[in-house]
């Protein structure tokens, strides 16, 4: 068997070379659907790359408590996250008060994203974010002034730390402290200037260049007097205590939530997987065109095979009259249609790569090279081309002998 | 292989093989019994459609549906797998066609090591073995040729020494000089007999009642039946190109008379 697996291959090669054109154009197919799952995957471990890049800098002791419980790992990019978005966040201030008792929890600081506009000179773009949320942020998220200082317990109330770029915005330059914005026809002053950090990506979801930040009794006043949770940022003691601090969490939020898993504690790798709303759109929709195009290639496979089988009966008479089983045969034809498959989907690979640095130009993050993504690829095609190429195959071996020896060249 | 010298090599009793269904059935072979011992040359001769082909089909395993007992080496092909069959082809049979069958896409010594491939050999040790038979036919020096640049008489050759490659007990050749003219025929019917020489069974189906001669036993066919066999006739050996029984034999069938008169005025004209 081992030697006839390398004969095979070299009959397969020798096959596929005689029509070039053909064999190539049926790799295509194939190609291109790997080709879109190799981009989407490398891209969003790129993202998730800055992410956990983010969170190890910060020494790791990150956890992260958001709304809805969150399904795990690859299949994120598969499906858009649930609608939680339009849920109202079952996080409360009560939550936070119990939560801050853990021991072994050094800062805590909840994130409420109030929408509105922000006024000054001129209004700020749509993608600017207003966030409410405790002093402590900053130590959490490592934020660094420009310019003046951060919300602390003992500033005014009606205070604002804005990004840098958001300044430049609204008031048309970095140095706006003591100026006053107004959201929601309330007005602030500007006490603090973010230094740049320009990483749109991070898992605040927050765009903090372009961001405002104020005081969550501000944000609670602005909204009504109701408190909007959308994420706890909470940094332990050490990354040792990390665990226990999720398990704590855990246990006090079943306890708050009445036992209803509403809410999800992640912890390092979880925290980096990319969520937004607008990723998981494009990730779908190239995953959708992945499938259709591994369908379309693996129907292309199987059509030319059956072809290749028809072609050459007379020769498949041939074998088996010098001896061939049937499962020889099948092999033969199976094989082949694994080298194309395979063959584009190594070309998909490298496409796909060579795609994604071409669109990495425009983002802020470089796609990640990872073994599991050229694993994907492979399982990927050869899977196509086994589940494509098995009927042909089976077909060439139960041709009958004599039939085929009669069949003209 | 069976080493029992006692056991014939192939063993047919009652042998059928039914075409068709119903009203529409007819029989390609009703009933041959025939027992052929190792080292024997056979041709069969017949008019066309007396199921010489499907005779030589069916001894070489790749027509399996059939009615009646075949014993190749003392064993039942009936009660054999289809992996086992195909494992007798590979290692017991050698198949030459009229049409020389040569794989196109593939040159002269890998069509020659073809058969090794499902031995198991590894490709040097194939290359290897296909280059030495190929040398027993003069052909080295088209080892690697592709089919189309040889002749005919080239090809044959090729497709014999392809047969053999294996080292085969029974060579079976369906019409081997079919295709050829007189010439390159006998250069093909002397590799045959020498092979026969040297002690391998060759079944031969051919029209040509020349190269009988070549055969050590005739066995004529008609309508699916053996007509006349030459082991169980009294064989007189003659100075004659055809065996006397069969060449009255073959005179008296109208599509093979012609032949037999076209041949005989040949060989006049050469002993001239």
């Amino acid at each position: 068997m081992h030697f006839l697996l390398i004969n095979h291959i070299q009959n397969a090669h020798q096959s596929l070379r005689s029509s070039r054109f053909r064999s190539a154009l049926t790799m295509l197919g194939v190609g291109i659907g790997v080709a879109s799952i190799t981009m989407v995957l490398a891209l969003s471990n790129g993202a998730s790359k800055v992410i956990s890049g983010q969170i190890d800098s910060l020494g790791g002791s990150i956890a992260v408590v958001r709304p809805g419980s969150t399904s795990d790992s690859i299949t994120d990019i598969m499906q858009p996250q649930a609608n939680t978005k339009y849920t109202a966040s079952p996080l409360t201030e009560a939550d936070i008060a119990d939560i801050s008792k853990i021991p072994q929890i050094k800062s805590i600081a909840p994130l409420m994203i109030i929408g509105g506009s922000i006024k000054a000179d001129s209004v700020a773009p749509s993608d600017s974010t207003i966030v409410a949320t405790t002093p402590q942020l900053a130590i959490i998220s490592d934020l660094i002034l420009g310019d003046g200082q951060f919300l602390d317990d003992s500033v005014n109330k009606n205070t604002v730390v804005i990004g840098k770029q958001l300044s430049i915005n609204i008031f048309g330059t970095e140095s706006s402290i003591g100026k006053t914005l107004v959201i929601r026809e309330k007005a602030f002053t500007v006490i603090g200037i973010l230094a740049r950090i320009n990483k749109p990506i991070n898992y605040n979801l927050i765009d903090f260049d372009n961001a405002a930040i104020i005081n969550l009794a501000s944000g609670k006043e602005l909204n009504q007097n109701i408190v909007q949770i959308q994420q706890i940022d909470i940094k332990t003691n050490s990354i040792i205590d990390l665990d226990q601090a999720k398990t704590n969490i855990n246990k006090i939020l079943l306890k708050n939530h009445s036992g209803e898993t509403d809410f999800a504690v992640l912890t390092g790798a979880q925290i980096s997987q990319p969520t937004s709303q607008l990723f998981y759109a494009v990730a779908g929709i190239t995953a959708i065109i992945a499938i259709i195009s591994l369908i379309v290639g693996g129907i292309s496979i199987m059509n030319i095979m059956l072809m290749t089988v028809a072609e050459r009966t007379r020769e498949i008479g041939i074998r088996k009259a010098l001896g061939a089983n049937n499962a020889d045969i099948s092999w033969q034809f199976l094989i082949e249609s694994l080298i194309i498959s395979i063959g584009g989907g190594i070309g998909g690979y490298i496409f796909g790569y060579i795609a994604a640095f071409g669109v990495s130009v425009f983002l802020t993050f470089e796609p990640a090279f990872s073994w599991q993504i050229f694993g994907i690829a492979m399982a990927v095609s050869t899977s196509v081309g086994i589940l494509f190429g098995i009927y042909p195959a089976i077909k060439a071996s139960r041709k009958d002998p004599i039939e085929s020896l009669h069949q003209y060249n | 292989m069976a080493e029992d010298n006692q056991t014939p090599v192939i063993r047919l009793q009652d042998l059928k093989k039914r075409f068709g269904i119903g009203d529409a059935e007819t029989f390609a072979l009703n009933g041959i019994n025939l027992d052929i011992e190792k080292g024997e040359f056979v041709a069969i001769m017949g008019p066309s459609g007396c199921g010489k082909t499907t005779l030589l089909n069916i001894l070489g395993l790749l027509d399996r549906s059939v009615d009646g007992e075949y014993e190749l080496n003392g064993k039942s092909v009936a009660l054999m797998t289809k992996r086992q069959q195909a494992k007798i082809r590979s290692r017991q049979i050698g198949f030459v066609f009229q049409s020389f069958n040569l794989i196109s896409r593939l040159n002269v010594i890998e069509n020659v090591a073809l058969p090794l491939v499902y031995k198991g050999i590894t490709r040097t040790k194939r290359l290897k073995i296909a280059s030495n038979i190929l040398s027993n036919f003069h052909l080295n020096e088209r080892e690697y040729y592709m089919p189309y640049q040889l002749s005919g008489g080239q090809t044959q050759r090729v497709a014999i020494a392809r047969a053999l490659v294996n080292d085969p007990s029974i060579i079976l050749a369906d019409e081997p000089t079919g295709n050829l003219d007189s010439q390159a025929s006998h250069i093909i019917m002397e590799e045959l007999s020498d092979l026969h020489n040297r002690g391998n069974t060759i079944i031969m189906v051919t029209h040509n009642p020349g190269l009988t001669t070549y055969a050590s036993r005739v066995i004529t066919m008609l309508d699916g039946k053996i007509d006349t066999d030459t082991k169980n006739a009294s064989i007189v050996m003659m100075e004659v190109p055809v065996p006397a029984s069969v060449a009255m034999d073959i005179q008296k069938q109208p599509s093979t008379r012609r032949l037999r008169k076209k041949y005989i005025r040949r060989m006049k004209k050469r002993k001239k």
